[in-house]
């Protein structure tokens, strides 16, 4: 008796210390994938410099000791600095953004490793400056002395004489929030429809006829009083500012929401009505499969162009959106089988008998299940968000000429061939973010998914 | 089958319509007046409001031609308070001011009386024209100055919405009408303008705004006219209609179909070039798996699909058609600069062109190539642990035989089905490509289509790409059910 019950306790130790859990399996299939953990840790690398860029790339130096004054302009808020001259008493304004740091009297200065502010020119070293070429630079007395290797522009200038390290950092910031909104889009899209479709099927959600047809009907005041009555309410939010736009726009989809919910608890009252009370089926699945296949059917590049083509404001927050309102389909479809597939199983019938809301068994039970094919789709869909996004700016549409992005400054590249460091550089630096992500979603699937292991 | 390719083309209809209407919906919304463009480009400068008669009818024909005078769409979500005419006021800034006076004060007929007289109080400012004896008053530039400054103020009186703008321009009129005797005439006509703005005012009726109406227009609309035509201007898009070009006030189908061929050239050889070479690649690495050949394509096929196309393309004309480097190509075209010898044959043609085909060649086809071997690859290694495969082996047939007699058929499968999304991909794709190396097709023209406003242009190929693509899904499907016996479309 007590022999046995040991070894109970000792299997049920081991039990504990081998836990299993799939998040540590996925984890640790993922980290043998060298490609894919290499990978990983050059994107947290990059995330890294996509958040400090503008402490390592900017002519403003992070510390400054002027005149007994201490400063820190790259970290300040603010834009300017009032010094006062001890000995003749004069005032002196500093703007940060506009001063001449380097030919500054400074008792005590420390430059940004990178100190240069992408598309702000040197002149000294405009016209194409390779990176080993002799680069010069003015003192204060007018001297032309050659440039001292902590100023040296590594990587070379552009026509302008804009610094190509300083615009490759700022850009990855551009690059990764691409990634980061756009698919953020997408898959909110894509996981919502996709649980819908794959979950409720055609015969699955139904409500009453009256409900239905009133809520139809409120859909179409809800957008009346959300965006037609405010249209130019919206229109001039556009024109002023982004904050005015999107303060704008959220209360414009703040009234559509509430005008649609308050047809939502009419269309409840109208299904009590006999003749109404009839039950209707929504076809969610057909819905969203046709919306997709539509989508897929279009000349997506095409679209996004002319879309950001039409744009009065050109900003990438614009292409950003389009995107990821354009990118959703993949996962859409992934998630749609997956859900299929789980919501036959048997603890769902299990989560449905015993009385659960279906919110919840959407949400907390079959999508974890379900989200593995997703997160691969989502990995591949940034790498083309960023692909579509610098095509664009490579192109220059839809992109203003005030942002810096490696397709820009490549597209700087196109008009002088002899100026290689200009394609060579920012194209590695697509390149090499393209991979990234792509290796990653090959990682990601080979640990998520041992059936597709190959 | 027959029946199954009949209900597939009859499902093209819906999907064909949201194109369209996307397309539309795109090419309305685009920034700028194009009849004022094409109308003004043609002919510039004079005085303001001098605009000759001929231009004006110049401009009221262009805007029968494009379309312009009718409502956009079949119906519209509009409000209690917008009268159904508005789409007429051909001017789309007074139009909008109109429409922003509307929104707020919501009393279209005062609004359209105050509309009226500052259009005929304009008119009189425009025929005016000095007696003798009034120039023997005043200075002949005054007038003239005086004239023009009145002119202008009510003009952009007419697009002028803002409540403390407008005010300032009435007072500013008002101001100069004082300032003259000879000015005297005009005043009646102004204080009318202005009591018909305090009028407005005072009779606002906001809450009409917020009752919703739906408007008809039956099919006397723009996107029906787009659609259909009118059989007068337009033979519609059914019959292969595009509308006008903004920008050369050509057909946009006669400049698709002299740019079709390029395209569709690049497509075609780019999808058979990239299925030449995969097809054999992806096999060779799926038979010897594992082995160093495999690894090295593998990864080198990876690299070639992350790689930008715009990059590459840049990178081969900066090493193969650059002066500095390696001038064995030309950087851009299709044909020679002056065009090909009279006595040239076809043979001829195609030597000369050849060193303008090579590099474009290279960058349509690395990227689908790419992803055809990655595809052949998997499917081939899915093939070959199937029990078939075992029983041929264990048959003692030698393995060339095993791989590309047995095996290889049915690992054709996966790769027939990309065929649907390689072939659009080629003609989509081609925007950049196309532009880079300035080839005469649909992308480039796509490309100077958009940094020329030319919305006619982006839409036709918009269209048109999304039918090729529709074309290409059946296409592929059919093909699908041919190869795949087990596969039966019922």
């Amino acid at each position: 008796m007590m022999k046995e019950s040991e070894a109970h306790t000792e299997k049920d130790a081991a039990g504990m210390k081998n836990h299993f859990s799939f998040q540590k399996y996925a984890w640790a299939q993922f980290r043998k994938n060298k490609p894919a953990f290499y990978s990983y840790r050059i994107l947290i690398f990059l995330v890294a410099l996509a958040i400090l860029a503008p402490f390592i790339a900017t002519d403003q130096p992070l510390y400054c000791k002027y005149k007994g004054v201490h400063m820190f302009p790259a970290f300040s808020p603010s834009n300017n600095c009032e010094v006062k001259d001890p000995q003749t008493g004069k005032v002196e304004n500093i703007q940060y953004d506009i001063a001449d740091w380097k030919r500054m009297d400074a008792e005590n200065i420390v430059f940004a490793p990178v100190p240069y502010t992408p598309q702000k020119t040197d002149i000294d070293n405009s016209g194409y400056v390779a990176p080993g070429d002799k680069q010069f630079f003015t003192t204060k007395n007018g001297e032309q002395v050659e440039l001292p290797a902590r100023f040296r522009h590594w990587l070379g200038t552009n026509k302008g004489g804009e610094d190509v390290l300083s615009g490759l950092i700022n850009g990855t910031r551009v690059s990764l929030s691409i990634g980061i909104l756009s698919m953020g889009i997408a898959s909110v899209m894509g996981l919502l429809l996709g649980a819908m479709a794959g979950y409720f099927g055609d015969k699955k959600l139904q409500t009453t006829r009256g409900a239905f047809w009133t809520f139809m009907i409120g859909i179409v005041f809800a957008w009346y009083y959300g965006f037609s009555v405010r249209s130019y309410a919206i229109a001039d939010g556009f024109a002023t500012s982004s904050a005015a736009m999107i303060g704008q726009l959220l209360l414009s989809v703040f009234i559509f929401a509430l005008v649609a919910f308050l047809f939502l608890l009419l269309g409840r009252l109208a299904g009590k009505i006999p003749f109404l009370s009839r039950r209707v089926f929504i076809p969610v699945d057909s819905i969203v499969s046709r919306s997709i296949e539509i989508l897929m059917s279009m000349p997506i590049l095409i679209l996004i162009i002319s879309i950001a083509a039409i744009a009065k404001e050109k900003s990438i927050l614009n292409i950003m959106v389009i995107i990821g309102l354009t990118g959703w389909t993949p996962i859409a479809r992934l998630t749609r089988a997956e859900f299929l597939r789980v919501s036959n199983l048997e603890y769902i019938q299990a989560a449905k008998s015993m009385g659960f809301k279906e919110f919840r068994i959407i949400f907390k039970h079959a999508l974890p299940n379900a989200i593995a094919p997703a997160l691969v789709a989502i990995a591949f869909g940034v790498a083309s968000a960023i692909l579509i996004e610098s095509s664009l700016s490579f192109l220059g549409v839809g992109v203003p000429p005030s942002t810096v992005t490696w397709g820009s400054l490549l597209n700087g590249g196109r008009e002088q061939f002899s100026a290689w460091w200009l394609v060579i550089f920012p194209g590695l630096a697509i390149f090499i973010t393209v991979t990234i992500y792509n290796l990653l979603g090959e990682g990601l699937r080979d640990a998520l998914d041992p059936r597709l292991k190959r | 089958m027959l029946r199954y390719i009949l209900k597939r083309i009859l499902l093209f209809i819906p999907t064909l319509i949201i194109i369209t209407l996307l397309g539309f919906i795109i090419s309305i919304n685009a920034p700028g007046d194009p009849v004022e463009r094409m109308v003004s480009a043609a002919q510039s400068g004079g005085e303001i409001g001098t605009q000759s008669v001929s231009q004006v009818q110049d401009k009221i024909f262009w805007r029968k031609k494009l379309g312009l005078d009718l409502p956009v769409f079949y119906f519209s979500l509009t409000s209690l308070s917008r009268p159904d005419t508005l789409y007429r006021i051909y001017d789309r800034s007074e139009r909008e001011a109109l429409d922003r006076l509307i929104s707020r004060y919501g009393n279209w007929e005062q609004i359209q009386q105050y509309e009226k007289d500052l259009v005929s109080f304009y008119n009189s400012l425009i025929a005016f024209t000095p007696d003798s004896s009034q120039l023997q008053q005043y200075n002949k530039n005054t007038i003239r100055e005086h004239m023009n400054w009145l002119k202008s103020e009510s003009l952009t009186l007419r697009s002028s919405y803002e409540e403390n703008i407008i005010a300032a321009k009435l007072n500013k009129i008002s101001g100069i009408l004082s300032q003259y005797p000879f000015l005297a005439s005009f005043r009646p006509a102004f204080s009318q303008v202005k009591n018909d703005y305090e009028n407005i005012k005072s009779t606002a009726s906001a809450w009409k705004n917020y009752i919703p109406r739906l408007a008809f227009y039956k099919t006397q609309n723009q996107y029906h006219r787009w659609l259909f035509g009118d059989g007068e201007f337009s033979q519609g898009l059914i019959r292969l209609d595009f509308g006008t070009s903004y920008t050369t006030k050509q057909p946009v189908s006669d400049v698709i179909f002299s740019r079709i061929g390029w395209s569709m050239f690049f497509a075609m050889l780019s999808v058979l070039l990239a299925y030449l070479i995969s097809i054999p690649l992806g096999v060779k690495a799926a038979a010897k798996r594992g082995s160093r050949f495999d690894k090295y394509s593998s990864l080198i096929l990876f690299m070639l699909y992350s790689m930008p196309s715009f990059w590459l393309a840049t990178l081969l004309l900066m090493t193969f058609a650059n002066t500095d480097v390696l001038h064995w190509l030309p950087a851009s075209g299709v044909k020679p600069p002056m065009g090909y010898p009279d006595e040239a044959g076809f043979f001829d043609k195609v030597r000369l062109s050849l060193p303008y085909l090579i590099l474009p060649a290279i960058c349509y086809t690395y990227s689908s190539f790419a992803f055809l071997s990655r595809t052949m690859r998997v499917s081939m290694i899915d093939t070959i642990g199937l029990d078939y495969i075992r029983t041929a082996r264990a048959k003692g047939l030698p393995e060339d035989k095993v791989i590309w007699k047995h095996a290889f058929r049915n690992s054709l499968l996966p790769i027939i089905t990309v065929f649907a999304n390689i072939f659009p991909a080629a003609i989509g794709g081609s925007v950049i490509i196309e532009s880079i190396f300035t080839i005469p097709g649909m992308g480039y023209e796509t490309f100077l289509g958009i940094q020329n406003n030319n919305y006619p242009m982006i839409i036709a190929v918009f269209t048109i790409t999304g039918f090729l693509t529709l074309v290409g899904y059946l296409v592929s499907d059919v093909l699908y059910a041919l190869v795949d016996p087990r596969i039966s479309y019922k």
